[in-house]
């Protein structure tokens, strides 16, 4: 009997979170829809986009800018490392340029963005929303949607894909410096071969990839946010979850789109 | 000498009952706010009186009831013309809730800047005008919410909602935190709003000689229900236990 008992009390605790998952889900989704909307609705708040633009791409760039470089410059020497029987210029650039312009440039740059950006974003809304800023918001005559969050959405989708462009820019400039200084490879060569195998397609993708990763940045941490409870401990819970969740959708939907763009 | 009230009803609260997680918070709470009047809400801390004011707004829904302003039913209204409303009310909370980002100008005229296009040096007069009546002085307009202490930031709060001259006031503990000589100015301010705007007010409050000073009507909100009314004299004479301790306990001098 006890046995029996248990089992009903997994299966109603396991159904009960799932149900509360699925719920979760479904409040997601309407905020998403509900953000879409507002970012097509005037009056737009160029002054706010403005400052959220120079906040995700400007100073977002330092530590993007960092993380291609030094990933182009590992991967010329691990390509070269790996490759050492093919250790010619042709080989190592082609795998710097494929490897950063389709997934390094993109995922890390989203990544990177997700935790500097989206932390403050969740961190900052969430603030706002247990302050009860939102709720006078509201009652100011402004629309907390079209005033808080359709900046932020606006902004990432017009940075991330210019960081991610940048950021692939700098990767294969670090790749171009280990394979010129440190494997003593033919500048003109491996130049020519780098600018050879460069297709549109790989820039397009990454363009793609950049925009739905400023999308799920923005969408996520704006959520998780706004929906705050809780004082000190659900703005805390806000931004962990708006990091953990962006990066795992990022890495996720990388899949998904390489699989859809080369499948 | 008894003021003079319009007939004209404002706000009408009827039968509105709020439960959270089935623990009910408010229960069958009936009022009537008339044009010109100024009504103090009082109760013990976590009796519901910042919900009624929250339901009233719109921040919350009612589970039952109804909630009319200016005679138009807000519960279930249209978003936006709740909006509108909500745009002729001065409302303050309890905690100030004035934007970090936004230095203290910005937060006094947010709604009339919007409302009339104002350029900022307009909007930064208009701020001035309305701090100075409120015993604060120009330096703080440049400041962050952040920089200015507790009392300044409240005071701020209450410069945001009197911008505009809105008829209708709605107070969440104005005086709360604040000196008794700048809490007493509220209190001038309030009543120098109602009068001079025709308006009407509703203030939520824990300070009996705040209730004395600017209130037309007094309301007791206790075990989740409306348990007394009447005007501030009746208050002071009532024999309602919790009145008296209330009284007691906050302002002792009322008694003498």
């Amino acid at each position: 009997m006890n046995l029996i008992n248990s089992i009903f009390k997994i299966c109603g605790t396991t159904g009960q979170k799932f149900f509360k998952f699925l719920s979760n889900i479904g409040h997601f989704f309407i905020f998403f829809i509900t953000a879409i909307f507002w970012i097509f609705r005037p009056p737009w708040y160029f002054k706010k986009i403005f400052y959220q633009i120079i906040d995700i791409g400007y100073f977002s760039l330092p530590v993007v800018g960092l993380t291609t470089f030094f990933s182009g410059m590992v991967l010329a020497l691990q390509t070269y490392n790996g490759f050492s029987e093919l250790n010619n210029e042709t080989t190592v650039a082609r795998v710097v340029l494929t490897s950063i312009t389709r997934e390094l440039g993109p995922v890390l740059t989203g990544l990177m963005v997700a935790g500097r950006i989206g932390a403050k974003m969740a961190a900052e809304i969430a603030t706002m929303r247990v302050t009860e800023q939102i709720d006078a918001l509201g009652t100011l005559g402004t629309r907390p949607m079209q005033y808080l969050i359709a900046p932020k959405i606006i902004a990432s989708l017009i940075c991330i894909p210019v960081l991610v462009l940048l950021g692939n820019t700098i990767g294969i400039l670090g790749g171009y410096i280990i394979a010129i200084f440190k494997l003593e490879f033919n500048p003109s060569i491996y130049l020519y071969a780098t600018v050879e195998y460069l297709q549109w397609i790989d820039i397009i993708q990454g363009t793609v990839k950049a925009a739905i990763f400023g999308l799920i940045i923005s969408m996520v941490s704006c959520y998780f946010g706004f929906n705050a409870t809780k004082g000190a401990e659900g703005v805390g819970y806000a931004t962990t979850a708006s990091v953990v969740i962006s990066s795992v959708m990022i890495l996720t939907s990388t899949y998904i789109i390489t699989a859809l763009f080369f499948g | 000498m008894k003021k003079k009230l319009n007939n004209k009803i404002i706000i009408e609260v009827k039968n509105l009952t709020k439960t959270f997680n089935e623990t009910m918070v408010l229960n069958d709470i009936n009022f009537k706010l008339f044009e010109g009047e100024s009504l103090a809400i009082i109760g013990a801390s976590g009796s519901g009186k910042s919900v009624l004011l929250k339901n009233i707004i719109g921040l919350l829904s009612p589970d039952k009831g109804s909630i009319k302003i200016n005679n138009v039913e807000m519960v279930d209204l249209k978003r936006s013309i709740k909006e509108k409303i909500l745009l002729d009310l001065g409302i303050t909370f309890q905690h100030g809730a004035l934007f970090d980002s936004l230095q203290n100008w910005e937060n006094i005229v947010f709604k009339v800047k919007n409302k009339e296009k104002l350029t900022d040096k307009d909007a930064k007069e208009l701020a001035l005008s309305i701090i100075k009546r409120l015993g604060l002085n120009s330096e703080i307009l440049d400041l962050y919410p952040s920089e200015i202490s507790g009392g300044m930031q409240k005071r701020v709060a209450i410069a945001r909602a009197i911008c505009g001259n809105p008829k209708v006031l709605l107070f969440d503990e104005p005086t709360s935190g604040l000196d008794p000589v700048t809490g007493s100015l509220i209190d001038k301010l309030i009543k120098s709003a109602v009068k001079t705007v025709g308006g009407s007010a509703i203030t939520i409050t824990h300070d009996m000689a705040s209730v004395c000073n600017i209130a037309d009507k007094v309301i007791l909100i206790d075990k989740q229900t409306i348990s007394w009314s009447g005007t501030p004299k009746e208050m002071l004479k009532s024999d309602n236990a919790q009145i008296k301790d209330f009284i007691k306990s906050t302002n002792p001098k009322l008694f003498i």
